[in-house]
C-alpha cells in the first residue's frame, strides 16, 4: 500500500495527512485472546500456573482497553448507538432463544420432571429477585427522564440506585448458586442442573456486564461527563436484561 | 510511513485492508492443508502422515479456517469495510472503533485456529464439532469453541456496525432504490449473521460446556440429545452458506455492470425477490443437511419443499446477472473473466444442491464426495473466484495502481482448469461408487484410486494458479503503474473519489445528483 | 399402500398451485408404481433429477455465452444499450420464471416424496436386525439373539430392516450398492431398510458418519445367502448359543 500518495491526497484534509486510530480495540481483543489460553491451560492441559499467568496477562489487558476506550469516546458518539444496540439485542435474544429451545426440547422429552437428584428448589429468593430487578428498570429510566431535563445530579442518583439494585442481584444469585452447590446440586448432578446453571449463569452474566456498562457510563459520570445517547443505549441494554429475565424464572424456576 | 495509523487504525479502508491480509494468509494456511489431505489420498494407505489423526486436524483447519477465516471474513469483513462506505457516501463506519475491535477479534479467531498446528491435542472434531466425538474426544474441543466465538462475536460487531452505517450514513441523494445490489447483499447477509450466528455461539458453547464443566446438553445417558446439537449447528450453518453467497454475487453483480457497461436487469427483482426472498427462506432449511441423521421423516420432508423452493430467489438473482450481459458493451479484463467464470460456475455448484435437496436422494448422496463436489463449487470455486475478481476489480481503487493485466489473466486460466480437475472428478466420484468423505484411506473402495490422484494433481494445479494471482497483488501493489481514478470507467460512487481514497473518503461531504445511478450506462 | 401417506403432499401442493395439481398427482402415482425396490428408484429418480438439472444448466450456460459473444466491447468508450423494463415487463419477468422454476421444485419434490416412502414403509414380510454401532465395528443381532460383527448375513429376496443404535459417537451405517444410509447415535433408535436378491453375493457397508480417529476403517459387509443357506448357517449360529448358555 503506498502511504505516500494517500498522504498527499489528504493534505488539503482536516486530519492534516493523519490517520485516526485507537489502541484499546487492539489490548481488549489480545486481552481476549489470553483468557481463551487460560481457559485451554485450565481445562484442557491443567496446568494452574500457565492459567494463572494468562490471566495475569489477559485481564489487565482487557480492563485497560475498556477505560482507554471510555476515556477516548465518552460523548463523542455520534449518537447511532441506540439504534445499534437494539441490532445487538436482537442477536442477544438469538442465543437465549437457543439456549431455551434446547432446554424445552429437554423437558419435554424427559420422562419426568424435575429428573431425579433434584432438591428443593426456593420458590421465594426468584420472586424477590424479580421484583428487585423490576425495580432497577423503573430506577434507571427516571434516571434517564431527569437527565433528559438536564437534572445531572438526580441522574447520578437513580444510576447509583440502579448499580446497587444490579449487584444486589447478583448478590442473591451467588447466594443461590453457592446454597444449592453446597447441598451438592450442580451442573453435573442432572440434566436439570445443566439447563439451570447454564441459563442463570448465562442471564447473570449479562447482568453483569450490563452492570459494567452503567459503572462505565458512572465514573466519568462523576466528573460532570456523561453523554446521554450513551445512558440511553446502555439502559435499552438493561431493559433486555430485565425481561430476558422473565422468561428465566418462568420457564427455569417454575416449569 | 506510519506503522501505529496502521496497526491501530480505526479507518474503514485500513481496516478493510487489514481483513484482506488476514483472510488471504488464512486462504492460504488451510490451502496448504488441502494440499497435504490431496497428497494424503494420492495413495491407498499411509503416504504423508500414518497417523489419521494427523489427517483428521488437517481436515478439521481446511474447513474451518477456509469458511471461518477465510471467505466470511474476505466478504463481510474486507469488502463491506472497503466498499461499503466509500459505495454509500459516508466518510467513515458508524462505529470505527468498534471497527478495529472486529477486526483484531478476527486476528485473534484466525491465531487460535493457526495454533492447532502447535498445541499437543489439537482439535480433531471437524468443522461441524459434532457430539458426542466433541465431546470424549482427547484433542482440544475448547480452541474449536473459541475459534468460533470470537471470529463470530467480531462478526456479529461488524454487523451491527454496517446496518447502522447503512441506515443512517448514506449521502444525500443515495437513496434505498439506488443503493448498489452489493450493499443490498451486504445487509441481508448481515441480518442473517445478527439473527443466526448467536445460535451457532450456543451450540459449540455447550460442547465445551458438555466436556469441561460437566453439564450434560448432548449426553443422552443424563437426558441430554446428541442431535439438539445438530439442529442448532446447522440452523447457522445453512443460513452461513447464504451470508457467504449473498455477497459474492454481489460482488460479481458489481463487476459484471461495469465491465458490461449496463444497468442491472431487473434491478428491484434481484433486491426484493432474490436477497429478500433468500434471507426469509434461509431459516427454514437446515435440516437437508439431517436427511441420514434420524430426524422425524416428517420433518425431513417438509424442509425438502423449502429448500428446493430457494432456486426460485436464486433463480431471479441469476437472471438478473444473466440480462445485465444483454445488449451490453463487454470487455473482459481481469475482474470480468472471474465474475463470467463464477456465472458458470455457481450454475454447476448450485444445480447439483438439487439432488441434495431431495430427501430420498440424499440417502445415498449424503457425506459422500459428492457433497463435497457440490459445496467446493458453489462456496469454495465460485466464492473464491467471485473474491479473487473483486479484490481485481477493486485494487486500483486500494492502491491506486494497476496489476499485471497478463498474470491476471494467467492466473484466472491456470485455476479454472485446476478447480474443474478437482471439483467436477470429486461429484463424479461420489456418485458412481459412493466414496465417503473425511476418509483418511480408503481401502475398501480401490476403484477411487485413479480419480483421486487425478484430483491431487488438480490441486496442484490450483496452488499455481492461486500463487499466481497472490504475487500478481503484491507485485502490483509495490511497484504497479499509476491507475488513475476510475479505470473502469464505473459509475459506482466509490470512484468518485481518488484513489486511493484519503482518510475521510472526500475532502467535504459528498452528495450523489438527482440523475445519479450506480449502473446509469449509455443512454437511458 | 403408500396411497393414503401421499394425499397430504398432493393437498399441500394444491394449495400452493392449483392448476399444477393434477398433473403432480399423474406423476407420482405413475412413480410410485414403478418402484418397489428403494434402489432401483434411487436410479431412476437419480437420473431424471440429472436430465432436468443439466437440461436448466445447459440453458442457462448457453444464454450467457451467447450474450458473452454477442455483446463483446467493440469500440472503446462504447456504452450498454439495454432500455429499462417497463413495470408490467419487470413484473412478468419475476412470475414467469418464479412459476416456471416453482413448477420445477415441485415436481421434483413430488417424486422425491414417493421415493422417501419407499425408503421409509418397511414391508411387513421382513427381516429384522439390531444394530449397535460402536468405536469401531458394526454389532448386529438377530431376533433369536445370534450375534456376528461387520458382517451381516441374509437371506436374498427378503427385505432386510436394521434398528440401529450406537455405544458411543455417532455413526452412519452406509451400503452404497443399496442406495441407503442413517446415522445411529446414542439415546435413539434409527432404521433403514434393503433388499438384498443375489444370492452369492458381498456388499460393502462403510461408515459415512465421522466418529473418531479410525472412521476410514469402519467397514463391514452384507453377505447374501439362499434362504436355505441362511437358515442352515443361522441353526447352525443358534445351536452354538443354546451349547454356550448350557457350559455357563
Ligand atoms: C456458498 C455456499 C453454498 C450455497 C450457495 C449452497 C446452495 C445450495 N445447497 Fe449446499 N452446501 C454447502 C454450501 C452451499 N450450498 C456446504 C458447505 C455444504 C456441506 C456442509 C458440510 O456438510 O460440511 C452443503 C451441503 C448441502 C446439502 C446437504 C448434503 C448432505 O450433507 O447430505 C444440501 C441438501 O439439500 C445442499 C443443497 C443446496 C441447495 C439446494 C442450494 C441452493 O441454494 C442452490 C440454488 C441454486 C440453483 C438451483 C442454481 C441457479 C438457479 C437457477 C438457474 C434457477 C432454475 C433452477 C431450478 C428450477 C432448479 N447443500
Ligand atoms: C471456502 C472454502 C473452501 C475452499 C476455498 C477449499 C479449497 C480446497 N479444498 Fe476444501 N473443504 C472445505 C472448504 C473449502 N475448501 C470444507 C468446508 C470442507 C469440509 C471439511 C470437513 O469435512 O469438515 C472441505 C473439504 C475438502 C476435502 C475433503 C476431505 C475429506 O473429506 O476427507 C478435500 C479433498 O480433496 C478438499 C480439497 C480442497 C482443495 C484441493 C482446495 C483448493 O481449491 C485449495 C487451493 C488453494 C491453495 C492450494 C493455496 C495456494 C496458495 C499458495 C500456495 C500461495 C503461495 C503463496 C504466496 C505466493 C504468498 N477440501
Ligand atoms: Cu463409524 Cu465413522
Ligand atoms: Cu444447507
Amino acid at each position: 500500500m503506498s502511504h505516500n500518495s494517500a498522504l498527499s491526497h489528504a493534505e488539503h484534509h482536516e486530519h492534516g495527512g493523519h490517520w485516526d486510530y485507537s489502541v484499546p480495540p487492539f489490548l481488549i481483543s489480545f486481552g481476549i485472546l489470553f483468557l481463551v489460553l487460560a481457559f485451554a491451560f485450565h481445562f484442557v492441559y491443567h496446568s494452574g500456573l500457565a492459567a494463572a499467568i494468562s490471566l495475569g496477562v489477559g485481564v489487565p489487558l482487557i480492563i485497560a482497553g475498556i477505560v482507554g476506550w471510555v476515556r477516548e469516546a465518552m460523548g463523542h458518539g455520534e449518537g447511532l448507538s441506540y439504534g445499534a444496540m437494539g441490532w445487538f439485542i436482537l442477536a442477544e435474544a438469538m442465543i437465549f432463544v437457543s439456549f431455551f429451545v434446547s432446554y424445552w426440547f429437554m423437558h419435554l422429552r424427559a420422562a419426568a420432571w424435575p429428573p431425579a437428584g433434584t432438591p428443593d428448589m426456593p420458590r421465594l429468593l426468584p420472586m424477590v429477585m424479580t421484583a428487585v430487578l423490576v425495580i432497577s428498570s423503573i430506577t434507571i429510566h427516571h434516571g434517564e427522564a431527569l437527565l433528559h431535563k438536564g437534572n445531572k445530579a438526580g441522574f447520578m442518583n437513580w444510576l447509583m440506585v440502579t448499580i446497587l439494585l444490579g449487584a444486589t442481584f447478583l448478590g442473591m444469585s451467588g447466594y443461590e448458586w453457592s446454597h444449592l452447590i453446597h447441598e451438592g446440586f450442580t451442573p453435573a448432578t442432572n440434566i436439570y442442573g445443566t439447563v439451570f446453571f447454564s441459563i442463570t449463569g448465562f442471564h447473570g452474566s449479562h447482568v453483569f456486564v450490563g452492570l459494567c456498562i452503567f459503572l462505565a457510563a458512572l465514573l466519568p459520570g462523576f466528573k460532570g461527563n456523561i453523554s446521554e445517547g450513551y445512558v440511553r443505549t446502555a439502559g435499552l441494554y438493561w431493559h433486555f436484561v430485565d425481561i430476558i429475565w422473565f422468561f428465566v424464572v418462568s420457564q427455569v424456576y417454575y416449569w | 510511513m506510519n506503522i501505529k495509523e496502521w496497526i491501530f487504525t480505526t479507518d474503514h479502508k485500513r481496516v478493510g485492508i487489514l481483513y484482506l491480509i488476514g483472510s488471504i494468509a488464512a486462504f492460504v494456511v488451510a490451502g496448504i492443508m488441502a494440499g497435504l489431505m490431496r497428497a494424503e489420498l494420492s495413495a491407498i494407505g499411509p503416504t504423508v502422515t500414518a497417523n489419521p489423526t494427523t489427517y483428521n486436524v488437517w481436515l478439521y483447519a481446511h474447513g474451518a479456517i477456509m469458511i471461518l477465516g477465510f471467505q466470511i471474513p474476505a466478504l463481510t469483513g474486507f469488502f463491506a469495510n472497503y466498499c461499503i462506505p466509500l459505495m454509500i457516501g459516508a466518510k467513515d463506519v458508524a462505529f470505527p472503533r468498534v471497527n478495529a475491535l472486529s477486526v483484531w477479534l478476527f486476528y485473534v479467531g484466525v491465531i487460535l485456529a493457526l495454533l492447532t498446528f502447535v498445541i499437543p491435542d489439537p482439535p480433531d472434531v471437524l468443522w461441524t464439532g459434532y457430539p458426542p466425538y466433541s465431546t470424549i474426544t482427547t484433542g482440544n474441543t475448547a480452541f474449536y469453541t473459541f475459534t468460533v466465538l470470537t471470529l463470530g462475536f467480531a462478526s456479529i460487531i461488524g454487523g451491527v456496525n454496517f446496518l447502522t452505517t447503512v441506515v443512517y450514513m448514506r449521502a444525500p441523494g443515495i437513496t434505498w432504490n439506488k443503493l448498489n445490489i452489493f450493499v443490498w447483499c451486504i445487509l441481508g447477509a448481515f441480518v442473517m449473521q445478527l439473527i443466526f450466528v448467536p445460535v451457532l455461539g450456543s451450540a459449540v458453547t455447550l460442547i465445551s460446556f458438555d466436556k469441561y464443566l460437566g453439564t450434560h446438553f448432548f449426553d443422552p445417558a443424563n437426558g441430554g440429545d446428541v442431535l439438539t446439537y445438530q439442529n442448532l449447528f446447522w440452523f447457522y450453518s445453512h443460513p452461513a452458506v447464504y451470508v457467504i453467497f449473498l455477497p459474492y454475487i454481489g460482488v460479481v453483480f458489481e463487476i459484471v455492470a461495469t465491465f458490461a457497461k449496463n444497468h442491472v436487469f431487473n434491478y428491484k427483482a434481484a433486491v426484493y425477490g432474490g436477497v429478500g426472498g433468500i434471507v426469509l427462506i434461509s431459516g427454514e432449511v437446515w435440516i437437508h443437511h439431517l436427511y441420514v441423521s434420524g430426524m422425524p421423516d416428517w420433518l425431513r420432508i417438509g424442509q425438502m419443499v423449502s429448500t428446493l423452493m430457494i432456486s426460485v430467489p436464486v433463480g431471479l438473482l441469476v437472471i438478473s446477472l444473466v440480462g445485465t450481459l444483454y445488449k451490453g458493451a463487454i470487455s473482459f479484463e481481469t475482474p470480468m473473466l472471474y465474475a463470467l467464470g463464477v456465472v458458470f460456475l455457481f450454475l454447476i455448484g448450485g444445480l447439483t444442491g438439487i439432488p441434495l435437496a431431495v430427501t430420498a436422494l440424499t440417502l445415498n448422496l449424503s457425506e459422500t464426495y459428492y457433497v463435497v463436489g457440490h459445496f467446493h463449487y458453489v462456496m469454495a470455486v465460485a466464492g473464491t473466484f467471485a473474491i479473487f475478481g473483486g479484490v481485481y476489480y477493486w485494487f486500483p481503487k486500494m492502491t491506486g495502481k494497476m496489476y499485471s493485466e497478463f498474470w491476471g489473466k494467467t492466473g484466472f486460466w491456470v485455476t479454472f482448469v485446476g478447480v474443474n480437475a478437482v471439483f467436477w472428478v470429486m461429484m463424479d466420484i461420489g456418485v458412481k461408487i459412493g466414496l465417503p468423505r473425511r476418509y483418511y484411506d480408503y481401502a475398501q473402495f480401490p476403484e477411487a484410486l485413479q480419480s483421486q490422484q487425478i484430483m491431487s494433481m488438480g490441486a496442484a494445479v490450483i496452488a499455481v494458479g492461486a500463487a499466481i494471482t497472490i504475487l500478481n497483488w503484491i507485485i502490483g501493489a509495490i511497484q504497479g503503474p499509476k491507475a488513475g481514478n476510475n479505470p473502469w470507467g464505473s459509475q459506482s460512487f466509490e470512484w468518485t473519489t481518488v484513489s486511493p481514497p484519503p482518510h475521510g473518503n472526500w475532502p467535504s461531504p459528498p452528495s450523489a445528483a438527482e440523475s445519479w445511478n450506480p449502473y446509469a450506462y449509455g443512454k437511458r | 399402500m403408500h396411497k393414503q401417506r401421499r394425499l397430504p403432499g398432493c393437498r399441500t401442493g394444491a394449495v400452493w398451485l392449483g392448476g399444477l395439481a393434477s398433473w403432480l398427482m399423474a406423476s407420482m402415482v405413475q412413480a410410485g408404481e414403478k418402484l418397489h425396490d428403494p434402489a432401483r428408484g434411487w436410479d431412476h429418480l437419480w437420473n431424471e433429477v440429472l436430465v432436468d438439472i443439466t437440461v436448466i444448466g445447459i440453458v442457462f450456460a448457453i444464454i450467457a455465452a451467447y450474450f458473452v459473444i454477442r455483446y463483446r466491447r467493440t469500440s472503446p468508450g462504447q456504452q450498454g444499450s439495454a432500455t429499462g423494463l417497463s413495470a408490467a415487463a419487470a413484473v412478468a419477468w419475476v412470475v414467469i420464471p418464479g412459476f416456471v422454476f416453482l413448477a420445477d421444485d415441485l415436481y421434483i419434490a413430488a417424486q422425491g416424496w414417493s421415493l422417501w416412502n419407499t425408503y421409509r414403509d418397511v414391508p411387513a414380510d421382513r427381516l429384522e436386525v439390531t444394530l449397535e454401532s460402536g468405536m469401531y465395528s458394526w454389532d448386529y443381532t438377530y431376533a433369536n439373539g445370534v450375534r456376528t460383527q461387520n458382517e451381516l448375513i441374509v437371506p436374498a429376496g427378503k427385505p432386510v430392516m436394521l434398528k440401529m443404535h450406537s455405544r458411543d459417537t455417532i455413526h452412519s451405517h452406509y451400503l452404497p450398492d443399496f442406495r441407503v444410509k442413517e446415522d445411529s447415535m446414542p439415546g435413539r433408535v434409527t432404521y433403514l431398510w434393503f433388499l438384498p436378491k443375489e444370492a452369492g453375493k458381498e456388499h460393502l457397508v462403510t461408515c459415512t458418519e465421522y466418529c473418531g480417529v479410525m472412521h476410514s476403517y469402519m467397514a463391514g459387509k452384507v453377505i447374501v445367502k439362499t434362504e436355505a443357506e441362511f437358515k442352515t448357517w443361522l441353526d447352525q449360529e443358534t445351536a452354538k448359543l443354546g451349547n454356550k448358555a448350557k457350559m455357563t
